[in-house]
C-alpha cells in the first residue's frame, strides 16, 4: 500500500475527501516495511479491520446533483433496473420490505448480475458459473426526504468485499435538485493492494457510478413519458364523451 | 425485469406493480394508510425464497456499513 502523498493525491483526486482523510498522514513507503503487516496494523488504528489481515479501504466517493426533484429521482431509484446502461443486471428480487415505527420503508434486494465473459471467470476463479449476486439494504424516509441505499456483493466473498452506500437526499439549496453522494469500500483478503491495483478499481467504480446516473436519468424520462401517455390517454378518453354530448345539443 | 427464480417473474411483475403505485402516490406523499401489496408479496415470497435455496445463493443477515456503524464484518 502506498501510503506516501502519492497515493493521498490519487484518491483526493476523485474528490473523495472523506478517503482522502484516511490515508492522509500516513507517510509511510512500502519499500522498507515488512510484509504488509505494520502497514495493517497502522491502518488497523485508524480504519476498522476485522483482522489484521484484511484492510477495508475507502477507495471511492462521489457527488453528484440530477435536476429533478427528490420524489421524481427516489421513484426511478426504486426501479432502476432494467436500464439499458446495466445489461448484466438480470434479476432483481424484493426479499424482506417492511415500514418501521417512524414510517421509514425497509427493502432487502437481492440484485442477480450475469457476466458474459465464462471463460476469463473460469481462468480468475476457477469458476463457470459466471453469476454474481449483490445483496442491498435501503431506507426511504419520507419525511427527511432521504433515500440511503448500502449494497454488498455475496459472490466471490472469500477473495473480495466491495460495500457501495448511496443517499439521495434534496439538494439544500434548491427543492428542484437532488444530491447523489456515493462512496465504496473495498476490502481484499489477505492481500495488500497495490496503488496501481486501487487506482483501477477506483476508475472501474467511477465508471460505473456515471453509467448508473446515466441509467438514473434514462429511468426519469422512461417515468416521465408514461406519466404523459397516460395523461393524454386520460385527456382523449375524457374528450370523445364531452364531445358526443356537446355534437348531441 | 425478471426475478432470479424464472417461474417467479409473473408474481413478481404483480407485486412491482402495486409496490410501485402505493410507493409513488401514497407512501411517498405520506399517506401512511395501509399497504395493499401483502398478499401479493406474500406469493411473490413464498416463491422466490424457494428459488434461492434451490440455487443455493448465500443470503445472510448481512452487516452493512452504516454511517455510524463499526464497519467490522467477516
Amino acid at each position: 500500500m502506498d501510503y506516501s502523498g502519492r497515493g493521498a493525491a490519487a484518491l483526493s483526486a476523485s474528490r473523495g475527501s472523506i478517503a482522502a482523510k484516511t490515508v492522509k498522514g500516513f507517510s509511510l513507503s512500502p519499500s522498507f516495511l515488512p510484509s504488509s503487516l505494520s502497514g495493517h496494523a497502522v491502518i488497523c488504528r485508524r480504519l476498522p479491520c476485522s483482522d489484521r489481515k484484511t484492510v477495508k479501504m475507502k477507495i471511492w466517493t462521489s457527488e453528484h446533483i440530477f435536476n429533478h426533484p427528490w420524489e421524481t429521482v427516489t421513484k426511478a431509484a426504486m426501479q432502476k433496473y432494467p436500464n439499458p446502461m446495466n445489461p448484466s443486471v438480470f434479476g432483481v428480487d424484493v426479499l424482506d420490505r417492511s415500514v418501521d415505527t417512524e414510517g421509514r420503508l425497509h427493502s432487502t434486494r437481492l440484485l442477480s448480475t450475469e457476466w458474459g465473459l465464462p471463460a476469463l471467470a473460469k481462468s480468475m476463479f476457477g469458476v463457470t458459473r459466471t453469476c454474481t449476486y449483490v445483496q442491498e439494504h435501503s431506507v426511504v424516509d419520507p419525511k427527511q426526504q432521504t433515500f440511503e441505499l448500502q449494497s454488498t456483493n455475496i459472490s466471490f466473498t472469500n477473495l473480495v468485499s466491495v460495500d457501495e452506500k448511496l443517499t439521495y437526499k434534496p439538494h439544500p439549496q434548491d427543492p428542484e435538485k437532488t444530491v447523489l453522494t456515493q462512496e465504496a469500500l473495498i476490502s481484499v483478503k489477505g492481500v495488500s493492494l497495490s496503488n496501481h491495483l486501487e487506482g483501477l478499481m477506483a476508475k472501474t467504480i467511477s465508471v460505473n457510478a456515471s453509467k448508473g446516473r446515466e441509467a438514473m436519468e434514462w429511468v426519469i424520462r422512461r417515468l416521465n413519458t408514461e406519466i404523459e401517455e397516460l395523461t393524454a390517454t386520460a385527456r382523449g378518453t375524457m374528450r370523445s364523451p364531452m364531445a358526443a354530448a356537446v355534437a348531441d345539443k | 425485469m425478471n426475478s432470479v427464480g424464472e417461474a417467479c417473474t409473473e408474481l413478481k411483475r404483480e407485486y412491482d406493480t402495486c409496490f410501485n403505485r402505493w410507493f409513488a402516490e401514497k407512501f411517498l406523499k405520506g399517506d401512511r394508510s395501509g399497504d395493499p401489496c401483502t398478499e401479493s408479496f406474500r406469493k411473490y415470497q413464498r416463491c422466490v425464497q424457494a428459488a434461492i435455496k434451490e440455487k443455493e445463493i448465500p443470503i445472510d443477515g448481512v452487516d452493512f456499513m452504516g454511517p455510524n456503524k463499526d464497519n467490522d464484518r467477516r
